[in-house]
């Protein structure tokens, strides 16, 4: 019988440890946590103090506004869509909630400021959802249209001034936490611990991969895109209002600048955490894992003292994970192909 | 038949962007002129006009890279560099001559990474200007360690603030690229092979179109009128640092999109871009000196880019259903 | 069949894409727990008729009952909620999630009030019914990893999985092996005597004796003829399908003499994993036309002498000169031509103008210090929509405006403008109404007679027998026999085009 196809049963036999550990290697997540591992033990190796306690809560505060916002834009990602908005979204709403709760300013209860701005931030995803799934407008232009406008929007309400004085509530809770564990950490754990759920235990979770996978077999399966892409979107300035919420009140006052080139952190940490930018494909940990090395850079450079000069180059180094991420997928990518992969351009 | 009248809608259609960009454009000319006494005289028009050349030689480059469906993340970036770069032969050697030469090789080389890391591994353009976004300006920076280099000369200086019967130089430069990028996109089968990319990559393929070499050198392109811009940029503030060029990516973009090309491909032309330029342009001008608010050009602009692309579409669906 | 035992009723449907009519005026009725085949060549209307039934296109009049009820045409949901169920032909699924995943989008098992997912429901529920189906799949994988037999069964399974009434299967086994075939030809008879009504479309007509109750011909959007399964003979049936070609069915001339010079010589073309050991040679004046069933590899070995797919050895030559293997200007430069399969995706590209897409193949042959001269390229394209007598109000409309027969005149006419030494054609007819497709056989027989070597890849036998004078049926990546145009019958190239035992049955019967 001179057939190519394959017997049913073929992919059934036990993979091989071969076959698992090439698949372990391909993953994603097995390159960022030897990466990050092998630069502890580096920094740690030069300065035991690298590993302390003090420093990783440091790193994981900093983590943690990231991680928040980048466990929504994730899933704009998944579902092929993108969000480049989420920076100046933070800007704006650092601003109406300063302006709501700061004692120098209108001074409203945190109790009514703080829910308010959830709910702004949810109304300006949907808003912003509603644009590219019923208006039909590449995502990449209504965010980036709202780039541009959110943040005068944002140095319209600032009106050229700084706002200090946070309720002293707010501000203790955000650095001191509950229990000893800063505020962002627990808001990231709770935000990580839903998103996971969500992915991996909710129909909507499924739906949003379906839709990213196929949007032409999404149809016939008869799952509504309008409505999928509007929880995106939605879910994401939710996240984006809670990120600053338990972010914002750590800083000495809120500025006009605030998370300028944020959207593009995330990104980075979404794209070089596995997540394909073509939508379907990618898992929470990736990006996880992609944040906590993302946010690592700056601190790991001031450990390796080299100074003032080694952190300039935080960037640039931040650039290189980018392009590792993208290379080797596409290494890996093309040996599949050419081992009989079928071919798509 | 009614292939007729679908032509008929189909040739006015073709122009309907650029249409609606230019009566925006006079309606923004004509209530600045009328609100804002002495906007429209040609001499503080061409006074004002100083920082728009940048952004113009820029997007003539963008046009072309959103043409063909992609997006160029990294323009921003590689004027840092090349700003340093340039500075720092010109520290070195003294000459303006080799300085002005490495600033326009680094853009080239720079667009050339980019070409060759989306044409040759077939990587996604977003992420691949999304990751030298990051690099170049962080090599920018560390290179330079947050120094400035200055004092060029006013020889040098005269790029920029020169003029050419009363025209600035860089907008003599910018006018003459103009022309040839859109006698080079109409005119030419590359030109005309960009569209077709755009449109439809597979076919342009099977028409036997050498599509990964026209994308390098489309991005190679980009790199080096990021280049020249950064260039000019230097020339005016006489100052090179590694922050030249920081924002300049989105604005570009959005004055490109704005002007009728298609993010996802194949539509659009120079024409189109030129009108997106002059409408920010002047719509900047317009708010920042009637309401003398630099705040509020920035939420027009944004909100401008959305409805331009939000009215396209609901016309542009109605003859398809 | 009186229409009270109609399970479903079609009544007047008709459908038309820019002008060009896919259905007209089918009506149609199917008993309850019946399996009904439908035949017809390709392009005979059988996919427009499913995707009607399934939601995704909307009729232009005409309705359909299905127990009673009217269906919506044009809505995916109407049509589920009237149990109808499809498993398409390029099986339509998630190739980033895996096979539970895939079974259950849109549907999925919950618990808690609907707000938990039901993991071990659905995985139990899934090897139920993969085991049902005799397979064994690794449920970790995303399908798109897996190999096509396997995707085709978890489609099967994530049809079955919806407890559907009326089943309709579109060309199920066109990836499988005969063995796969067979399991799968069981469920569906197991499925008919549990109640559900099927509809089976099928180019193996082994496969419509073996299982069908009834069959209904489609030829050109019409409805030919519903017969008995019993009261029918293969012979008939094919009869019924290729219809009109049969007064077309002239024998070819020779076109090309034994000493004509060899223009194309293909030899020992492998691409690992797709096609092997290709050889074969067109000579000047030839049309070698080369078949086999859909996913044979034809287009495959098309693609790789074009240059559009590399391949792994062998050598392409040209008039002698050996071809750069993957790239499209070399293939060009040494005048090969081709016409791809896909003409909306491949073909043309669509927003473009009519005068554009024709001079695209050879826009750097009308320029002058570089800028196209633009009176040479509408001489050249008005040449062309005359000589080809498109159909096109002016040369500046959307290719997208035309008719499919309109549109490939345009990709031939984007080819013949550059005078190629061979022209390879990929399914030139497929879509094409009957007018333009006898125009387009014309215009490949005076082709052939100014001697261009031609290589004809089509599923359309009637079409092959009346142009080629040679014949290549290629099965599983292989050429597995030569006919000569002359003496070539439908049977003979069916039975070697066909895998396993359908193919070896007729073999053997023939002999």
């Amino acid at each position: 019988m001179s057939n190519l196809l394959p017997p049913i049963g073929h992919a059934l036999r036990p993979a091989r440890f071969g076959v698992r550990f090439s698949k372990l290697v391909r993953q994603r997540e097995t390159g960022l946590l030897l990466l990050i591992v092998l630069t502890c033990v580096v920094v740690g190796i030069k300065d035991i103090h690298f590993l302390s306690c003090e420093v990783w809560r440091e790193i994981l505060v900093r983590c943690a506004a990231t991680a928040i916002v980048a466990c929504g834009v994730m899933l704009v990602v998944v579902t092929g869509e993108i969000d480049i908005s989420v920076g100046s979204l933070m800007a704006l709403l650092a601003a109406v909630m300063g302006r709501m709760i700061s004692e120098h300013e209108w001074d409203i209860s945190c109790w009514i400021g703080i829910p308010a701005t959830l709910g702004l931030g949810t109304l300006i995803g949907v808003f912003t959802g509603c644009l590219v799934s019923v208006g039909r407008v590449p995502s990449i232009i209504v965010t980036l249209g709202l780039l541009t406008a959110l943040r005068g929007l944002t140095t319209l309400i600032m009106g050229g001034q700084n706002i200090d004085r946070l309720p002293e509530g707010l501000t203790q809770l955000a650095k001191q936490g509950l229990c000893g564990v800063p505020l962002s950490i627990l808001a990231a754990v709770g935000v990580i611990g839903l998103t996971s759920v969500l992915i991996h235990h909710i129909p909507l979770g499924r739906r949003l991969y379906a839709l990213g996978s196929s949007a032409e077999s999404a149809r016939m399966a008869g799952l509504s895109a309008v409505r999928l892409k509007l929880f995106v979107f939605g879910y994401t300035g939710f996240l984006t209002a809670l990120a600053t919420i338990v972010d914002v009140p750590r800083l000495p006052k809120i500025e006009a600048g605030i998370g300028s080139e944020f959207e593009l952190l995330v990104i980075t940490c979404v794209v070089v955490g596995g997540v394909a930018i073509s939508g379907g494909h990618g898992r929470l940990s990736g990006v996880l894992l992609a944040v906590v090395l993302m946010t690592m850079i700056r601190p790991v450079l001031t450990f390796m003292d080299i100074g003032e000069a080694g952190e300039k180059w935080t960037r640039a180094i931040q650039g290189m994970f980018i392009l590792l991420a993208v290379v080797t997928d596409s290494f890996f990518l093309r040996r599949q192909r050419s081992s009989g992969g079928e071919h798509t351009a | 038949m009614n292939s007729k009248s679908q032509a008929g809608n189909a040739f006015s259609f073709s122009w309907w962007h650029e249409t609606v960009i230019g009566v925006l454009l006079l309606v923004v000319l004509l209530v600045a002129g009328w609100l804002v006494p002495g906007f429209l005289k040609p001499h503080s028009q061409l006074l004002l006009s100083r920082h728009l050349w940048e952004f113009a030689i820029l997007a003539l480059g963008m046009t072309l890279v959103i043409l063909t469906g992609g997006i160029d993340l990294s323009v921003g970036s590689t004027m840092g560099l090349s700003a340093v770069v340039f500075g720092c032969v010109q520290t070195s050697t003294g000459s303006l001559v080799a300085a002005s030469l490495s600033c326009l090789a680094t853009g080239l080389c720079c667009g050339a990474v980019n070409g060759g890391l989306i044409s040759q591994l077939r990587l996604h353009p977003l992420i691949v200007t999304l990751a030298t976004f990051a690099a170049y300006r962080g090599i920018a920076e560390g290179w330079s360690q947050g120094n400035s280099y200055s004092r060029f000369g006013t020889n040098f200086s005269s790029l920029a603030r020169g003029s050419w019967f009363g025209v600035p130089l860089p907008g003599v430069i910018f006018c003459v690229m103009a022309i040839g990028f859109a006698v080079f996109l109409s005119n030419t089968p590359n030109g005309r092979f960009l569209k077709a990319i755009g449109h439809n990559e597979r076919a342009a393929k099977f028409s036997g179109i050498a599509v990964e070499r026209i994308r390098f050198w489309l991005y190679a392109t980009s790199g080096l009128l990021a280049g020249l811009a950064s260039l000019i940029y230097v020339a005016r503030f006489d100052t090179a640092k590694a922050d030249v060029g920081k924002g300049f990516e989105l604005d570009v973009i959005t004055a490109v999109v704005l002007g009728g090309t298609s993010i996802s491909g194949g539509r659009g032309n120079i024409l189109g871009t030129l009108l997106g330029l002059l409408l920010i342009h002047e719509t900047r001008l317009f708010v920042s000196r009637y309401w003398r608010s630099d705040e509020l050009q920035w939420i027009v602009i944004g909100s401008l880019l959305i409805l331009a692309v939000l009215a396209y579409q609901l016309i542009a669906r109605k003859p398809r259903s | 069949m009186t229409t009270a035992e109609a399970v479903i009723q079609i009544r007047g449907l008709r459908k038309s894409y820019d002008g060009v009519h896919a259905l007209r005026d089918i009506n149609l009725d199917v008993a309850q727990a019946e399996i009904h085949a439908i035949c017809g060549e390709n392009g005979a209307g059988k996919s427009t008729l499913i995707k009607m039934l399934s939601g995704i296109v909307r009729a232009d009049t005409g309705h359909i009952t299905v127990s009673g009820t009217q269906l919506l045409t044009g809505s995916v949901q109407a049509s589920e909620s009237l149990g109808i169920a499809v498993m398409h032909q390029e099986s339509a699924a998630f190739p980033h999630l895996n096979a539970i995943e895939n079974l259950f989008v849109g549907r999925e098992l919950t618990r808690c009030g609907g707000l938990y997912l039901n993991h071990i429901a659905m995985k139990s529920q899934t090897e139920r019914l993969l085991q049902r189906l005799g397979v064994s799949v690794d449920l970790r994988v995303p399908v798109g990893e897996l190999p096509l037999a396997q995707r085709q069964m978890v489609a099967l399974a994530r049809v079955l999985s919806r407890n559907c009434r009326l089943l309709i299967m579109d060309e199920p086994t066109a990836s499988l092996s005969n063995r796969e075939s067979q399991t799968l030809l069981r469920i569906v008879q197991q499925l008919q005597i549990s109640g559900v009504t099927v509809l089976y479309v099928s180019h193996r007509l082994d496969e419509v004796f073996q299982i069908a109750d009834r069959v209904t011909v489609l030829r050109d959007g019409r409805h030919v003829a519903t017969h008995r399964i019993a009261d029918v003979d293969r012979q008939q049936l094919i009869c019924d399908m290729v219809g009109r070609s049969i007064e077309e069915q002239h024998r070819p001339r020779a076109h090309a003499t034994d000493d004509s010079a060899v223009i194309l010589d293909v030899t020992q073309l492998t691409r690992c994993g797709v096609f092997e050991d290709i050889s074969f040679h067109v000579r000047a004046g030839e049309i070698l036309g080369l078949t086999g069933l859909v996913g044979a590899g034809r287009s495959e070995i098309a693609r790789a002498i074009f240059g559009i797919d590399e391949f792994d050895e062998g050598e392409v030559r040209v008039s002698g000169r050996k071809l750069k293997g993957g790239s499209v200007q070399d293939a060009m430069a040494s005048g090969i031509g081709m016409v791809p399969e896909d003409r909306q995706h491949e073909g043309l590209i669509l927003p473009m103008s009519v005068g554009e897409n024709l001079s695209l193949a050879m826009l750097r042959g009308l320029t002058h210090w570089g800028l196209i001269r633009r009176r040479a390229e509408r001489d050249l394209t008005d040449a062309q929509i005359r000589d080809l007598s498109v159909k096109a109000a002016s040369s500046r409309i959307a290719a997208a405006t035309l008719s499919g027969g309109n549109q490939q005149k345009l990709v031939l006419g984007k080819w013949l403008a550059r005078k190629p030494k061979v022209l390879i054609l990929d399914e030139p007819t497929r879509g094409v109404d009957v007018g333009a497709k006898s125009q387009v056989h014309g215009l490949i027989r005076n082709l052939a007679s100014t001697g261009m070597a031609t290589l004809l890849i089509s599923s359309d036998l009637p079409e092959l027998l009346a142009l080629c004078d040679r014949l290549l049926v290629v099965r599983n990546g292989r050429i597995v026999g030569e006919l000569q145009g002359r003496t070539a019958t439908q049977e003979a190239v069916l039975s070697l085009a066909l895998p396993d035992a359908a193919g070896l049955q007729l073999r053997e019967a023939q002999q």
